[in-house]
């Protein structure tokens, strides 16, 4: 799928004196199967950008394109199971009695057989690497375990994109990585992917291209390599590094991730 | 500014007394009103009321409207009042309902009663901030404590209510949108399934309410709180003439309204 | 204790003394911590690391009164927790890791002024005191601020403020800004390197990062104390990290592979070494 949004634009309460412009004129694309990193300050709008993929939130002017339709033609409940969102600390939205029920409660709504929602649901659950607490409390779980049990809750829906905001915040380095190598698997299995996040350092081990977003406009778009060396002050710490070097020792390149950035500075004579 | 709804921040006389006064001069209202008799007294303080409330600054229209959910039930009340009453003479027939000049004459005391009570609550509410009304109340009920009353602990429940009112709307919001995004739709189906659709908002609401009073306990004990004793309190309520004042006159406007 | 008279006197040079320790949660098969002996002295700032479950929340409540052993013994300031909380609180303040559920007053002054309320302090000092908190935190001006109103990092900066109106020497962290965006982590830890001059500080944290400049850190795993080492001996224990779940953070991870210390913390100090070893090469 490829999802763009044109010209977006968001203001929350309009026409009391509350009234906040939120979105002034975004203007962004969700290529196939790429992994779009979003980054931004608070206030930038990044929460408020992705709620919009989904029709979550509808734009004041402006409009969102699936696959080259307007998606406010698109029913509802098609464009968000096709467009999947996790909220930041999505576990505060489990309900069930059981794992299984909380997963399945997506899948039901679409309507699928019975059958069909099992299978889903197990699927899901082994995916994320908590198949064997299917049958537990989702309450009873510990905080790494619900954030997978609500991200399968969302993936159950079989979407084209899963957009995820925030989905590393609270949790441990460990469960981070291994929550980053889903994102990977995601990719490689034809899900586009877009990751809101304040830590620039694991989207750039992650993004294929990233957006960063300004008091509501699009700061910088393009590679992670572009976006971060055009502000070196406001990237992840390997790019913070290798600009420095490069300042005083030029020929260093661009390396974003952790090992780029190890092999470029290992070619340095005398490092 | 708070987001309660009730409260009209703006600066009067009327906002800047004393909650303690506020709060007894108007049960001191409450009970006045169930002895006045006559029409005269009634409408003298309904007089006094309106004087108020053009003290308080609030927008006449804005006041009417927080007065507004509470004129169903003043209807519904006074209508029983009207049809059930056997007092005095017949006037209306309509099959075997009668309608007697007496019960006439008690609704519309009934409701001139209502009117002025809640008008007066609302006039409490609107000029006294959520955290003044709880330090008001918590003052006025701690002789209570001395027949083991816990005033204390009610005023801190209020004040801690408060506190988490915004923070537990904000999260409802969110667990809305979480379960949206799933597919879920609150506005479909006649009420029934909509009450029930509200599950997957509710659970996880209450839940979490209780995480977060645990949360809150744990914090309050380490920050060695253990209940009333011994604390002094950071916030101020300071009585003052103006306010002995204020409650002098309600009391006296009320004997007057008994006299006429 | 070899000598008991050391860990109860207050003023003592020992802030905090923990002498095998152990506590099972009701119903739980496995102890969640074990035998546990640890020392804290005075102006020390120690971090406290390890697998979720390990330990870390348990010693913390351990160590304020709002848990109790099963066995072994606890001193902090001189005073029992299980025996004398009130008192331990007095000396001891804890940041918890939720900045929304530590805030308990409609205002922000009003919340700072709450441990000083359960103190007892007489009205006219707990104004100068919430004032001073407050300044100290860097938030001039939000007096009347209402708590969902502030962000994370705010809202961590008025607990903190709530804390050090009481004046404690120990301040034992609770993984503080693990639920904080980027701005809201660089907040507090500014604060709290202002902090480590006054006061002991027990940091338990995920973040490698924050310890770096640490005396010493405490690593726990399955209740027992499995390390207690040098951020730079730690730091470069490859094994040791893997054991316990432990990630280091970008900047340490390229300093350790280009063979360069793995206690520089920032991308700048990184950079200078690298150029240094690079012009001397």
């Amino acid at each position: 799928m490829r999802l763009e949004l044109r010209d977006v634009h968001h203001v929350y309460a309009r026409g009391t004196p509350f009234q906040v412009e939120a979105l002034r004129g975004v203007s962004l694309v969700v290529e196939q199967g790429e992994v779009l990193g979003i980054v931004g300050g608070t206030g930038s709008g990044k929460s408020t950008l992705v709620r919009h993929m989904n029709l979550l939130l509808a734009p004041t002017s402006g409009e969102v394109i699936v696959d080259g339709v307007d998606a406010t033609t698109l029913g509802k409940s098609g464009l968000r199971r096709r467009v999947g969102l996790v909220f930041q600390f999505p576990e505060a939205a489990l309900f069930a009695p059981t794992v299984e029920e909380d997963v399945a409660f997506a899948p039901r709504r679409l309507g699928l057989e019975e059958a069909e929602v099992r299978e889903r649901v197990s699927e899901t659950l082994r995916s994320l690497g908590v198949g064997d607490l299917a049958g537990r409390s989702p309450f009873a779980l510990s905080g790494g375990e619900k954030r997978r049990v609500a991200i399968a809750g969302v993936l159950a829906m079989g979407p084209e994109v899963l957009v995820l905001d925030e989905p590393t915040a609270g949790l441990d380095p460990a469960s981070r990585e291994e929550l980053l190598a889903l994102i990977r698997n995601l990719r490689e299995a034809g899900v586009s992917v877009v990751l809101v996040s304040h830590d620039l350092d694991e989207v750039a081990e992650v993004a294929d291209r990233v957006c960063a977003l300004q008091e509501g406009k699009v700061r910088a778009v393009g590679t992670p390599a572009e976006v971060f060396y055009s502000d070196p002050a406001q990237a992840p710490a390997t790019v913070r590094v290798a600009s420095l070097v490069n300042a005083s020792r030029p020929g260093i390149g661009e390396p974003v991730r952790l090992d780029e950035t190890l092999g470029a500075l290992r070619a340095l004579p005398g490092v | 500014m708070t987001s309660l709804g009730q409260f009209y921040p703006v600066d009067s006389p009327v906002h800047s007394l004393d909650p303690r006064a506020k709060i007894v001069a108007t049960a001191a209202l409450a009970v006045g009103l169930f002895l006045i008799d006559s029409t005269t007294g009634l409408l003298f303080v309904a007089a006094a009321l309106v004087a108020l409330v053009a003290a308080s600054r609030i927008p006449v229209r804005t006041f009417l409207r927080l007065l507004r959910p509470v004129l169903f039930i003043v209807a519904l009340t006074v209508t029983f009042q009207i049809l059930f009453s056997r007092e005095g003479s017949v006037v209306l027939e309509w099959g075997f309902l009668e309608v007697h000049s007496g019960g006439l004459r008690l609704g519309f005391f009934l409701a001139l009663r209502i009117f002025l009570l809640v008008s007066a609550a609302g006039l409490l509410t609107a000029t006294t901030a959520p955290v003044a009304l709880a330090d008001g109340i918590e003052d006025l009920l701690s002789p209570l404590k001395r027949v083991r009353f816990p005033a204390h602990e009610v005023a801190m429940m209020m004040t801690i209510a408060l506190r988490f009112i915004p923070t537990l709307g904000d999260e409802a919001e969110k667990i809305r949108g979480a379960q949206a995004a799933r597919g879920a739709d609150f506005s479909e189906g006649g009420p029934v399934r909509r009450a029930r659709s509200l599950i997957p908002v509710l659970v996880p609401l209450t839940v979490g309410a209780f995480r977060r009073a645990d949360e809150l306990a744990e914090a309050m004990e380490s920050r060695g709180y253990r209940g009333g004793e011994g604390r002094t309190r950071y916030r101020e309520l300071r009585f003052r003439k103006r306010d002995a004042l204020a409650i002098a006159v309600s009391v006296l406007v009320l004997l007057v309204g008994v006299m006429l | 204790m070899d000598n008991p008279g050391i860990g109860t006197r207050p003023g003592g040079s020992l802030a905090v003394c923990c002498e095998r320790v152990s506590f099972s949660y009701p119903g739980s098969e496995r102890p969640a911590l074990s035998e546990i002996s640890l020392e804290l002295r005075r102006g020390e700032y120690v971090g406290v690391v390890g697998p979720n479950g390990g330990g870390k929340s348990t010693l913390v409540r351990l160590l304020n009164g709002l848990l109790r052993p099963d066995s072994g013994l606890i001193r902090v300031a001189g005073h029992d927790p299980a025996t004398e909380p009130f008192e331990v609180r007095r000396h001891l303040g804890v940041l918890f890791q939720n900045p929304e559920n530590g805030l308990v007053a409609p205002f922000v002054e009003d919340d700072v002024a709450f441990g000083l309320e359960n103190l007892g302090v007489p009205r006219e000092e707990m104004r100068e005191r919430v004032a001073g908190a407050i300044r100290a935190v860097g938030l001039e001006g939000y007096e009347r601020r209402e708590p969902h109103t502030l962000s994370g990092g705010e809202k961590q900066r008025v607990a903190l403020a709530g804390l050090l109106a009481v004046e404690p020497e120990i301040l034992v962290l609770d993984e503080p800004t693990s639920m904080l965006d980027a701005a809201g982590r660089g907040e507090i830890l500014g604060r709290l390197e202002a902090l480590r001059a006054q006061k002991t500080i027990l940091h338990v944290t995920h973040h490698l990062e924050e310890l770096i400049h640490a005396d010493r850190i405490l690593v726990f795993n399955g209740g027992e104390l499995v390390a207690n080492e040098s951020p730079e001996r730690l730091f470069s224990d490859a094994g040791l990290l893997r054991e316990n779940r432990l990630v280091l953070p970008v900047v340490p991870r390229l300093a350790l592979g280009l063979g360069l210390p793995a206690t520089l913390g920032t991308p700048e100090d990184l950079a200078e070494a690298i150029l240094a070893g690079a012009r001397a090469g």
